[in-house]
């Protein structure tokens, strides 16, 4: 009828092959092409700065897992370390790590002699400079630990000061200790006496992983014992209760709640709250938990209190997309055959839900592993030497935390805290790794088709 | 009634097992529903025709109370089951359900597997004391639903796994299993093709014996090949309503006549 005179004649712009492009065509194409090119370009940029990031993260961080050690023998004379005889550790604990210092500048020259180096081009006290001064404390905590090593001649391993360490790692040069007032160039030469005759060597260092930090002297000696400990203890906290809590909100405001300006408002909130600055929370967390609650600060309690705070959002949100991607008629299906509401959600919902909710969950753990700004605020950047006791009483104890010790670590003077704080970050991405793994793997696990 | 041998219980073709009177259902201002009344007689198939959203599958809902979920809908009449009225405050509407039950337009086994499928609604309403009945139980229901014999050796394989005809089969082998008096089929044809709803319409017939069945279809000759009596619904109303032969050969209401001849609809 109307249409037919539309058969009349040919479009306008028709060309007249296929084989020719008209500009129109061209056009188009070369719009494609142009936004094709754009999107490599961009991935093209992410690479090479992830790249640049790991090249520098992992070039500087892997040094802190090797560490310099000076290994020599030592008589531990019982005339100098227990001069009652009784082996009474009270009496004992009388003589301080001066007095052991004494024992192993003793040793050291003693072995140093021993070798034949030499080393009159420097003082006596600037050879004992070589180790760190955490030398004496170490072996004084070993004799107290096993009294019955007195009159003994042990190896005892010390760390070489952090100066002396760089040196072995390239980050300290016969020029630059000419400048440097805590290493002289005969000191490294001394050194390097040692490492021939191989005393000195730089070996694998699980001590990064398991001791706790130390002052800005002794940079070789600080490890992430505490740090690991403190963040394991707030993502307990944090799964043990926005897990939960996060699902079951999801379920309440996704399947009972009543649909009105209310229940849209407070998903409005959620929204946003996910969207707050963290630092935000931190502030939240001292006003409630320390300033009103009267909780310890620098716990991992209150930690893991404000990142469960700040998790929360992540976890309902993931869990509420979850819940909505599973089919309504799985929902009529059990209601159908007269499954109460709770019934239809826990048997047949949420376990279809499980994956989406899972990924959420440790996606948002992961984030809160990472963070730092509210940790700050609750005083989780102090320096903790002491390890926090076990569960439960370890919550309330000081610790800190993987990405605030990276933060402390990278304020401290000293180069050897640089490659101290990107090994930190090695051991922090890693740990990120590995969550992510493991929601990958949770999440096929789950994965069930409908 | 607590027995679960379903095969023993007498039926009779004459006694109303439903009764609406007067119902309406609103879905927020829209009327959707205007002042229906039916009667599901015992044992017999009752089919309910007409042109998409004319409210049957509205009507099917409200009696199994399936448009609870619907947060909108108002429900307003008397719908009675057995002379209890089912929208009384003091009813439990999943005691309704494990009752009136319902299969789906779209086959929707859980995800689970098929013996879990059928399992379900006994385990949840307690209807088994040990495993040994509910294999019975759900032999039975799968015997009953004409799949038996097609899964008897895959009973741990997924429901989701059969095909489009097997799985609206299992779903009526999941309606089945906690023995509904009567049985609410929402279009379970309209996703299958040939065989398999022969195959449902076949199994239509037999359920027939021991429930009251009701199925909302868009096919006129699936109505009259399956069902005993007919309502017809057009915009909301519930137009005619009858014996199926009747309807379909002498329909009282031009209306009806003019959408059984393809006029409407």
């Amino acid at each position: 009828m109307t249409d037919a005179s539309m058969h009349d004649a040919a479009p306008q712009n028709r060309p007249a092959s296929l084989l020719t492009a008209d500009a129109r065509t061209r056009r188009r194409k070369a719009a494609e092409t142009r936004f094709r090119l754009m999107g490599v370009a961009a991935i093209s940029v992410g690479l090479l700065a992830l790249v640049f990031l790991l090249t520098s993260v992992l070039g500087n961080g892997f040094g802190a897992f090797r560490q310099t050690v000076v290994e020599i023998p030592i008589t531990l004379d019982e005339a100098v370390l227990d001069k009652s005889g009784t082996r009474d550790l009270e009496v004992m604990k009388k003589v301080t790590t001066i007095g052991y210092g004494k024992v192993i500048q003793k040793a050291l020259e003693a072995e140093l002699a021993n070798r034949g180096i030499d080393t009159s081009a420097v003082k006596a006290k600037d050879v004992m400079g070589l180790m760190s001064k955490e030398a004496a404390a170490d072996l004084r905590n070993m004799v107290l630990a096993d009294p019955s090593l007195l009159g003994q001649t042990i190896t005892f391993n010390a760390f070489a000061t952090s100066r002396v360490d760089g040196f072995f790692k390239g980050r300290v040069t016969m020029e630059s200790a000419k400048l440097d007032s805590n290493i002289s160039p005969e000191q490294l030469q001394i050194a390097q006496a040692m490492h021939d005759a191989g005393i000195i060597e730089t070996k694998w260092n699980w001590g990064f992983l398991t001791m706790s930090d130390s002052s800005e002297l002794r940079p070789e000696t600080a490890g992430l014992g505490v740090a690991i400990l403190g963040s394991a203890y707030m993502m307990i906290i944090v799964l043990v209760l926005s897990l939960p809590i996060g699902v079951a909100t999801s379920i309440y405001l996704e399947e009972m709640a009543p649909k009105n300006k209310w229940t849209d408002l407070i998903e409005v909130n959620i929204a946003n709250l996910a969207a707050v600055p963290s630092i935000v929370y931190g502030i939240l967390a001292l006003a409630l938990f320390i300033n009103f609650m009267g909780l310890p600060q620098s716990a991992p309690i209150v930690g893991g209190l404000v990142l469960t705070l700040m998790t929360l959002p992540t976890i309902i949100i993931a869990t509420r997309a979850a819940l909505k991607a599973v089919p309504p008629s799985i929902r009529d299906a059990a209601l159908g055959v007269g499954a109460s509401k709770m019934q239809s959600i826990f048997h047949h919902v949420l376990p279809l839900a499980m994956p989406g909710i899972l990924t959420g969950t440790i996606l948002g753990l992961a984030r809160a592993l990472g963070e730092s700004a509210p940790l700050l605020l609750i005083g989780m950047v102090a320096f903790v030497k002491d390890f926090p006791a076990a569960p439960p009483q370890g919550l309330m104890q000081p610790a800190t935390a993987l990405p605030v010790q990276v933060y402390q670590w990278t304020q401290r003077s000293d180069p050897a805290f640089v490659e101290r704080a990107s090994g930190a970050i090695i051991v922090l991405l890693v740990f990120l790794l590995l969550m992510n793994a493991v929601a990958i793997v949770l999440r096929r696990r789950f994965e069930r088709r409908w | 009634m607590n027995d679960m041998r379903i095969a023993d219980r007498k039926v009779s073709t004459e006694t109303a097992k439903m009764t609406a009177r007067g119902v309406q259902v609103y879905y927020g201002e829209n009327h959707a529903l205007k002042d229906v009344d039916v009667d599901i007689l015992s044992g017999t198939v009752t089919a309910f025709i007409g042109p998409s959203g004319c409210g049957k599958s509205t009507f099917l809902r409200c009696l199994n109370r399936m448009n609870d979920t619907v947060a909108s809908a108002r429900v307003l009449g008397e719908i009675k089951l057995d002379g209890e009225n089912i929208y009384d405050k003091r009813v439990d509407p999943v005691t309704l359900r494990a009752r009136v039950g319902m299969v789906f337009q779209k086959p929707n086994p859980f995800p689970k597997s098929i013996y879990e499928n059928v399992a379900y609604g006994p385990r949840i309403h307690g209807l088994t004391r040990n495993k040994a009945e509910l294999d019975e139980v759900v032999e039975m229901s799968l015997k009953r639903a004409a799949l038996w014999n097609e899964v008897k050796d895959r009973l741990d394989a997924p429901g989701t796994g059969l095909s489009g005809g097997q799985q609206q089969r299992l779903c009526i082998a999941r309606a089945v299993a906690t023995s509904p008096e009567v049985l609410l089929m929402d279009e379970p044809c309209s996703a299958l093709d040939p065989i398999a709803t022969a195959q449902v319409e076949e199994l239509i017939d037999e359920l027939r014996s021991q429930f009251s069945v009701v199925i909302v279809t868009h096919s006129m000759q699936q109505a009259a090949r399956v069902s005993q009596r007919t309502a017809f619904f057009h915009l909301g109303h519930l137009v005619e309503y009858g014996e199926t032969g009747q309807i379909f050969t002498n329909p009282k209401d031009p209306r009806t006549e003019s959408y059984i001849t393809g006029r409407i609809g």
